[in-house]
């Protein structure tokens, strides 16, 4: 009787332990990461496009147009790979690209408000949506890889697959961050006058 | 013979069972908390207008529109009318909603969210990514400003919701999905029938192995945390689950041997928030929403 019941809770430590957890949410993790990766070159891709639009228009503030490009080719030029997410700088710059990139699109279209041929600009107009798709696929995309490396971390944390992980050397895997909190923190000022 | 004595394991197990049970009685007597956002609602029907914007006909001719499309193609349209979406964004709390719900059938996933708030004056199509090839961003947004807006504007809700379910439904009809079966537009009927069963079979033979293991008292306390574990993560409502298992756990203790217990009352009471309602609406359980849609503000 004894015996059966340390051979029964000998079994259940074991499985207990979490080897084949880590491997599942590991992947959970990897398809949560790569779909992340392609919503943010899905808007990416949008770019051109944009800009060729706003090209078209005739007295369309320069400096604008230059930073979205700019930042859009410094966004596709940093290689990613499943191993950025093991690297919390790797991600923390990754994260400060795409960051960038959104802030000169979001700028842009707000420039973009005081030009009223380009407001009626169909083509715009329709840009315009699949931005605002897109923004919202990144974010749904970035929740759920914020889940998916949740599990995976308290497993790694929890007792007993701790151990595990450090028999193993499994890392922690690295999430999104605000960027910059106290910037985020201030209201964004709006100035009609500066043209 | 030394025989390993289960004794101080057992009264381990009973107080910690019924501490469980405690906790799951001061959740059911607890009032419902104050959210920052708002809860998710109830997915009962095709159409759920929290707003009384709609007339039970007009809510009528847009079910019955609806329940074509399913039958037609098998895609799941939903259509939820709140007052307002805050503290979030409509395209947040729509995300949250439909993500929720699941609406679209299990293995295919093509499911509609239209979701409109009242008072903050905006809409949203939210489409699964099944269905993303079929409705992309800029056709939703196209339906919501040519079809849905203009009325809005004049109040005709009904009419602007019936044109945007008449647009999606076209659009939605030229795509190749897989042919909806039979089952599908019966309803919840054939489910009922084999969980009754189920329950009618596996409660008291359960409880009876349970009861000779650990005991009377003991027994009835883990049948009824058994079959609370199993209500919750069946239907995924905590007071009903938790409702479900102290009946369980009573009837245990009774030791009811024979045939239909009536104290049991209606199965529904395993369902929680996947009932059927009066259509018979179920969500099918494989809509995926991505974030693809557009919104729109009248």
């Amino acid at each position: 009787m004894t015996r059966w019941l340390f051979i029964i809770i000998a079994a259940l430590t074991l499985s207990a332990c979490g080897y084949n957890d880590f491997q599942r949410l590991d992947e959970q993790s990897r398809a949560a990461w790569s779909e992340v990766l392609n919503q943010y070159q899905r808007r990416a891709d949008l770019v051109p496009n944009i800009v060729a639009t706003v090209k078209g228009e005739a007295a369309f503030e320069q400096e604008t147009l230059a930073k979205v490009v700019e930042a859009r080719s410094r966004a596709t030029s940093m290689q990613v790979t499943p191993e950025t997410l093991n690297n919390p700088e790797a991600l923390k710059r990754f994260q400060a690209v795409q960051g960038e990139l959104g802030s000169a699109l979001s700028r842009l279209m707000v420039v973009a408000e005081r030009y009223p041929t380009l407001k009626a600009n169909q083509g715009f107009a329709d840009l315009r949506v699949q931005l605002e798709g897109t923004e919202n696929r990144i974010t749904v995309a970035r929740n759920r890889y914020i889940k998916a490396i949740q599990e995976y971390n308290v497993l790694f944390r929890s007792f007993p697959s701790n151990l595990t992980a450090m028999v193993f050397q499994y890392p922690p895997k690295a999430g999104f961050s605000v960027a910059n909190e106290v910037q985020i923190a201030t209201p964004p000022t709006v100035d009609f006058n500066k043209k | 013979m030394h025989r390993l004595s289960l004794a101080p394991v057992a009264n381990l197990l009973h107080r910690f069972a019924r501490a469980v049970l405690l906790a799951c009685a001061a959740l059911v007597v607890q009032a419902l908390p104050a959210q920052e956002l708002l809860p998710v609602p109830l997915l009962d029907a095709r159409v759920i207008d929290q707003t009384g914007s709609l007339n039970s006909a007009q809510r009528a001719a847009l079910h019955a529109r609806l329940v074509a499309l399913e039958q037609q193609k098998g895609t799941q349209l939903v259509i939820l009318m709140v007052r307002s979406t805050r503290p979030e964004d409509i395209a947040s709390y729509a995300n949250r909603v439909a993500n929720s719900w699941k609406i679209g059938r299990r293995d295919v996933g093509d499911g509609v969210l239209l979701i409109v708030a009242t008072d903050d004056r905006s809409l949203r199509i939210e489409v699964a990514k099944t269905l993303e090839g079929a409705v992309p961003d800029l056709a939703a947004k196209r339906i919501i400003d040519g079809a849905i807006t203009p009325r809005f504007k004049v109040g005709d809700f009904a009419g602007g919701l019936e044109a945007g379910v008449d647009q999606l439904a076209a659009r939605i009809a030229g795509e190749t999905l897989p042919e909806p079966t039979r089952a599908q537009s019966r309803g919840a009927e054939p489910d009922w029938g084999g969980l009754l069963v189920l329950v009618l079979f596996a409660l008291p033979v359960g409880a009876a192995i349970v009861r000779s293991i650990f005991g009377r008292k003991l027994g009835a306390l883990l049948t009824g945390g058994g079959v609370a574990l199993l209500g919750f993560v069946v239907g995924a409502h905590l007071l009903l689950a938790c409702v479900a298992g102290l009946a369980a756990a009573l009837f245990a203790l009774l030791g009811g041997s024979s045939g239909l217990p009536h104290g049991w009352g209606r199965p529904g009471g395993f369902g929680g928030g996947w009932r059927s309602g009066g259509g018979g609406f179920r969500s099918g359980g494989g809509g995926d929403f991505g974030g693809g849609g557009a919104s729109g503000k009248w």
